[in-house]
């Protein structure tokens, strides 16, 4: 069931075009020396010059799959290709990859330019082009000014860029930044990331970023891989993760859905559309997401997400669903969150629904209506087997 | 377990550390009852004003008063606050259970109450943050998140009227994050006591504020509801920090009948004055979501030529990063859903109307900030 679902109609969700993959993990496994399964036999790709973001919950396995493709971590099982070449026990200084870090870990002793230096002296660059090199990154990012100060006397967001330059100097075949944005400041995050896109788009560098934050990565990344206990859920680019999740847990994680349960009773003539019997009620859902054919799947348990900004309030779509307001939230610019609760024989269920910007806050009982095709069959919860799906989101 | 809230008002308060002023002639009216959120950049004074406020520093000028009392002087033991930090990890004691944890803080209050109340006030409070079930485990076998609502736990058991938040869901992951917002919120309005929250976030900002209090250079910059400061922001610092925005640069060359006319990068383009203007350089201001690209954008008051440079697609918007001739930066427009209006190089055209393109001369309050900084921003 698992290898089937992560498998998408539209060829290369799972496997972009391999053609022109310059990294290949194939089986990777990493069970650290406590027994602790941390990787369990994952299978990705990234093609030249995207720009790859790894994303799960705290523990699914991203910062031990960065650090083994760097050679930090050495692996249980599995092979890692670069370019074709098995580095899978390459030393970290032979593998031709530079790792970022949050914590930008500069020289202190050195200027902003004797740290970007510091890389092409151990490679022994000849010093013209070694100064070519430098100059060249020195304008790429900016730092023209700054490149006689020491670390100690830069922002947070200049330290990130001179530790950006130091890495990408070197022209590495991949570079790897480990939640290098996590320790700034709101805005400077949302600079930073425009600057990262940009340098990106500059150079012809592939990027490997790992993240726990899912605008982040629907911002930066031309492909996700988006990671659940050791395992992938889903690798494939923002549209297809966003619009196409293949489990409960991609389309929960990745943006916000409200994720239901029920029965498959009923498929429509064409094909088209399925009822879902859940403690709710009776809901129509596009079938479009599948892989199975919707007729096997009848009489089965099956989850169902729609999207908060699906949901209208008032009566009037396909689906309908009385509910109590719990809260309003107001965000301006960029419209009213509703926080909703369902009542059911079988518990209770907070609902989000996102509008625009409301002039009065509804309050009491109302009817959220939405539309079947912003109803997506999901053909499992997870490739992990039994996860609590609320707690598994928060890495609990 | 409703609670009392007070008021919190700080008259001219300055703060120096050596010969670095860190607040200045701060003034600040906190309602009882109220969510109020301090926010603004790294090094703006947010922390100290929030520690003045609890008297863990102490002021150099002015005064700090509960419901109208003067408090200046007391010392922080004596002035019954809850004071929630950022690094709660290093707070708990890591071999005492969560119930032991959240106990010990009434049990050193020492205000004669019996080991039954304890009791019950500890599992009242595990009961409205949802952790009930984590009573009997030690801190080291919770997640993040849990590990925060105790440290909440053990302040909210006190039962201050006023709660004071050092940015309490920094250090958590992005969803845990959003989730604890939506916490925040309800245990506010459950408990009815005054909130003072102090974040870099200005998205967190936006969502938990009653009221938001704009900070930058030691200095307020606005106080307001949070629809008030992003629509009508007092200086460009604080519509530029307060969600996103695009900047002009340039100066009045006529008044219109619509507000003003500006001469900028982008040729003469109508806007709305704010404040002030007509004595020097500004810069106008334009909301992504408030403007358009594509046909719409033709019947807008102000129409530009762009090339299409970025088009990214966030799930709920589609943002689009546009430039135009003179202009040597990008701007970005947002729309909702995931429409096209075209591929990178494209040419496309953008407009926005003047309602929507504030202009302002009055850069900051402080005046420590120049238009280069706004554009740069």
């Amino acid at each position: 069931m698992a290898s089937d679902a992560t498998q998408q109609p539209d060829e290369g969700t799972t496997h972009r075009g391999t053609d022109d993959a310059v990294l290949d993990v194939s089986g990777f496994t990493k069970i650290y020396p406590d027994g602790t399964l941390a990787v369990d036999g994952i299978d990705f790709s990234i093609d030249r010059g995207d720009f790859c973001v790894l994303i799960g919950p705290s523990g699914c396995g991203k910062s031990t799959t960065l650090h083994s493709i760097v050679g930090k971590i050495d692996v249980t099982d599995g092979t890692i290709t670069l370019d074709g070449e098995d580095i899978t026990d390459t030393p970290t200084y032979e593998r031709d990859i530079s790792l970022v870090f949050q914590d930008f870990q500069l020289f202190p002793h050195l200027s902003v330019r004797g740290n970007i230096r510091y890389g092409l002296e151990r490679m022994g660059v000849p010093e013209p082009e070694m100064e070519a090199r430098v100059d060249r990154i020195v304008e790429l990012l900016k730092l023209g000014d700054l490149v006689d100060r020491s670390p100690g006397e830069l922002s947070a967001g200049q330290k990130q860029q001179v530790a950006l330059a130091r890495s990408l100097v070197i022209e590495p075949k991949l570079l790897l930044l480990d939640e290098p944005l996590g320790d700034l400041d709101y805005k400077l995050q949302k600079h930073m990331e425009r600057e990262l896109m940009r340098i990106h788009h500059e150079l012809d560098t592939t990027f490997v970023y790992v993240t726990h934050d899912q605008t982040q990565a629907m911002r930066l990344a031309d492909q996700i891989v988006v990671m659940n206990e050791g395992q992938v859920e889903q690798s494939g680019t923002a549209e297809e993760v966003y619009d196409a999740p293949s489990t409960a847990f991609v389309a929960t994680f990745v943006g916000d859905s409200n994720t239901f349960f029920g029965e498959l009773t009923a498929v429509s003539e064409d094909g088209s559309r399925a009822t879902v019997e859940t403690a709710f009620g009776d809901f129509q859902a596009s079938t479009d997401n599948l892989v199975s054919s919707p007729r096997d799947l009848l009489g089965t348990e099956i989850p169902f997400s729609v999207r908060p900004q699906s949901l209208s309030l008032g009566a009037g779509g396909d689906n309908e669903l009385t509910c109590e307001v719990e809260d309003v939230i107001h965000h301006p610019g960029s419209g009213t969150q509703v926080v909703l609760e369902a009542e059911s024989a079988a518990g209770s269920k907070t609902v989000q629904l996102m509008t625009r910007d409301l002039d009065d806050a509804p309050d009491g009982r109302v009817t959220a209506s939405w539309a079947a095709a912003d109803t997506i069959l999901l053909e499992e919860t997870s490739v992990v087997p039994d996860v609590d799906l609320e707690a598994d989101i928060l890495g609990e | 377990m409703v609670m009392c809230a007070r008021s919190v008002t700080t008259a001219s308060i300055d703060k120096a550390f050596g010969s670095e002023s860190v607040l200045e002639d701060v003034s600040l009216d906190v309602e009882d009852g109220e969510f109020c959120v301090i926010v603004g950049p790294s090094g703006c004074g947010k922390s100290t004003l929030l520690n003045c406020l609890a008297g863990l520093v102490a002021v150099d000028d002015g005064y700090v008063a509960y419901d109208g009392t003067d408090v200046t002087g007391r010392p922080v033991e004596d002035r019954d606050v809850g004071y929630v930090f950022q690094e709660f990890e290093d707070t708990l004691f890591p071999h005492r259970t969560v119930g032991e944890n959240v106990a010990f803080g009434l049990e050193q209050q020492d205000d004669g109450l019996t080991d039954a109340e304890i009791d019950e006030r500890v599992d009242e409070v595990l009961d409205l943050l949802n952790i009930k079930e984590t009573r009997e485990d030690v801190p080291e076998a919770l997640s993040g998140g849990q590990q925060q609502r105790v440290e909440l736990a053990r302040q909210l058991v006190r039962r201050c009227d006023l709660f004071l938040l050092d940015d309490p869901l920094a250090d958590l992951d992005y969803k845990l994050q959003k989730q604890m917002e939506l916490e925040m919120r309800r245990i506010h309005a459950e408990l009815g006591s005054t909130f003072v929250y102090v974040t870099h976030n200005q998205d967190q900002a936006l969502k938990l504020a009653d009221r938001l209090v704009v900070m930058n250079d030691g200095r307020i910059e606005q106080v307001g509801t949070p629809k008030t400061v992003y629509n009508s922001p007092a200086t460009a610092f604080v519509a530029r920090f307060v969600g996103d925005s695009n900047a002009l640069t340039g100066d009045v060359v006529r008044s219109s009948d619509v507000g003003v006319v500006v001469d900028s990068e982008l040729g003469e383009v109508s806007a709305t004055p704010r404040g002030d203007v007509g004595t020097r350089a500004g810069v106008v201001l334009l909301r992504p979501e408030r403007m358009t690209i594509g046909d719409g954008a033709t019947d807008r008051d102000t129409t530009v030529q762009a090339e299409l440079r970025g088009v990214t697609y966030t799930g709920e918007v589609t943002e689009f990063s546009v430039t135009a001739d003179g202009l040597d930066r990008e701007f970005i427009v947002s729309e909702p859903g995931r429409p096209s209006f075209g591929t990178p190089g494209d040419d496309v055209v953008v407009g926005w109307d003047a309602a929507d393109a504030q202009y302002f001369e009055t850069l900051s309050v402080s005046g420590s900030v120049t238009v280069e900084d706004i554009v740069r921003f």
